[in-house]
């Protein structure tokens, strides 16, 4: 890792850069989930460079996608029963977004359409009323349990500037997360939140060892393969316990 | 230690499962029960999902049955044909369980029907037994413990259908044994649990069955309705947790074996009631959890499911 930074600094200070660049790395490019998995990070770091001070540098990190449903607890008879409410359909299960300049001017625009465009556009509302506020409030809903799931965070961590060259992020995965491709996008915009240049890494979480076999998932376990086995090795060890007490109290 | 479960999808200490499963186990051994209608709510109670502890502890009782049955197969105290028929009647029951459970499950109420079934459940099982504790331990102050038990000449005899049971020397109908093991399975496939509680009462006062072949035979029916009802579960929810029933089967297996070779210095009727207790109390957190207002009312859910 230390070399490859090294590198960059050479590439960066001998080549005359005239268009502002992002280029990047991640300290690793798979992430297994076994049944001792209790959360990690993957460390983003790499160098930009800048036309001016003006340029910020947003990182985000996005999850595989998965459908969601916002349910609302309503009490019925004395007892709270769940009512599914809204539904998002293929929405990320993971995103985070951060930026080397928290005062950038435009930051709240950006928050915002990212936001839209990833999540918010994908709503299907499940119960009859339409008035904008209710959807207003599904969408506050999901962001909050999200944000509370740890699976969403808008501008909460600083993306670190060395010299205004070598960028580093640290990022935390939670220790419930979806398997599947994780992107992170490195994107350098400027003061108007345009585009300059963009970079794209991905980190493929996958679960491993007998959190892979035990899930019905899995290509090579169908359903029925798993409801026999899972008779079977009751049965089996049924069978030893008995044998082992006889054995043992003989 | 911290393990991951990778079908309830929940995060769960090792050990605690561990000491759940041997305590649980012990009770077992020590009253004779199954133990499956205590384990699967306090796996509720842990944050595992309803629909994963049912399908899961109905696993972890093939196991415990079958290793029982072995061992009264040993004495010669299974009634095989009867067994048979309440198999038969177990295995439809079963099937019907397990597709009222999808259902249920597909309008995402699954965790209410268990939490429900199990309020009204325990909580008669427990009152039935802390009243009758409580009265027999009046009726022993007053050195008057003859209770006996009648056989009665009822509607059962009056059925066709009827045939011999050799090994409990019976001659009856073969429909009551279907419909008994029908509500058995019924229980096993929405509940999660053996059913022996009512299977065995059942065996002995609507059937007449003799007591030395009742709990045999009883494990025999068990295993097979618990082993149908993990395969139909795997298959059409896909709700069984093996690593979950392993942690469970071998807590509750040295569990087990503790309790039934423990000589307890408590009379019967302190120590049922102090299951009655322990019931009561699993049924009050289970209701209360209902009532109470929560925290948070929205949540989140994953899948295209509710």
């Amino acid at each position: 890792m230390r070399a490859l930074i090294f590198a960059i600094i050479f590439i960066f200070s001998t080549s005359p850069f005239s268009l502002s660049s992002v280029i990047s790395d991640i300290d690793k490019s798979n992430i297994e989930l076994s049944t001792r998995f209790d959360g990690t990070s993957i460390l983003v770091f790499g160098a930009i460079s800048p036309e001016n001070d003006s340029t910020s540098l947003l990182i985000e990190i996005i999850g595989p996608s998965t459908s969601v449903n916002i349910r609302k607890k309503v009490q019925i008879w004395g007892i709270w029963i769940n009512k599914k409410i809204a539904h998002f359909q293929d929405i990320p299960s993971f995103y985070q977004i951060s930026i080397s300049n928290p005062e950038h001017p435009v930051l709240i625009e950006i928050e915002n359409q990212k936001l839209k465009s990833l999540f918010y556009d994908f709503l299907e509302i499940n119960s009859t009323p339409n008035d904008g506020n209710v959807v207003e409030q599904y969408y506050d809903e999901l962001t909050r349990l999200k944000k509370k799931l740890g699976k969403l965070s808008a501008f909460e961590k600083q993306v670190n500037i060395i010299d205004k060259k070598l960028f580093s992020h640290k990022v935390n995965l939670p220790k419930k997360i979806h398997p599947g491709i994780y992107k992170i996008k490195m994107t350098l915009i400027d003061q108007q939140g345009i585009e300059l240049s963009k970079s794209e890494q991905s980190v493929k979480v996958s679960k491993v060892g007998i959190q892979e076999f035990l899930s019905y998932n899995s290509k090579n376990n169908p359903p029925v393969f798993y409801g026999l086995f899972s008779v079977i090795i009751a049965l089996f060890l049924g069978f030893s316990a008995a044998q082992l007490f006889r054995w043992l109290y003989r | 230690m911290q393990i991951f479960l990778p079908i309830a999808d929940v995060p769960v200490d090792l050990f605690v499962l561990l000491i759940l499963g041997a305590a649980v186990g012990f009770l077992s051994g020590v009253f004779g029960i199954g133990g499956g209608f205590l384990m699967t709510p306090l796996l509720i109670l842990l944050g595992i999902p309803a629909a994963v502890a049912v399908a899961t502890e109905a696993n972890q009782i093939a196991a415990s049955s079958f290793s029982g049955v072995l061992a009264h197969l040993k004495r010669r105290a299974v009634d095989f044909k009867m067994g048979n028929i309440l198999v038969v009647g177990g295995l439809l029951g079963s099937a019907v369980g397990v597709e009222v459970f999808r259902i249920i499950k597909s309008y995402g109420q699954i965790e209410l029907f268990v939490s429900l079934c199990y309020i009204l459940f325990l909580g008669s099982i427990g009152t039935l037994m802390f009243l009758e504790s409580l009265s027999t331990i009046q009726k022993s102050r007053k050195s008057e413990n003859t209770f006996k038990q009648k056989k009665k000449h009822n509607w059962i005899h009056g059925l066709p259908f009827k045939t011999k049971f050799k090994s409990s020397n019976l001659y009856i109908s073969a429909i009551p044994p279907v419909i008994i093991g029908f509500i058995i399975g019924i229980l096993a496939s929405i509940m999660g649990v053996g059913g022996g509680f009512i299977l065995i009462p059942a065996m002995i006062y609507i059937l007449g069955m003799p007591t030395k072949v009742v709990i045999g035979t009883s494990l025999y029916q068990i295993m097979f309705i618990t082993a149908f009802t993990t395969f139909m579960h795997a298959t059409q929810n896909k709700t069984v947790d093996l690593l979950l029933a392993l942690i469970l089967i071998v807590g509750g297996v040295l569990g087990a074996q503790l309790g039934a070779r423990v000589t307890v210095k408590l009379k019967a009727e302190e120590i049922r009631i102090l299951l009655a207790i322990i019931v009561l109390l699993v049924c009050l957190k289970l209701a209360l959890d209902l009532m109470i207002t929560p925290n948070d009312l929205f949540s989140i859910t994953y899948g295209s499911g509710s």
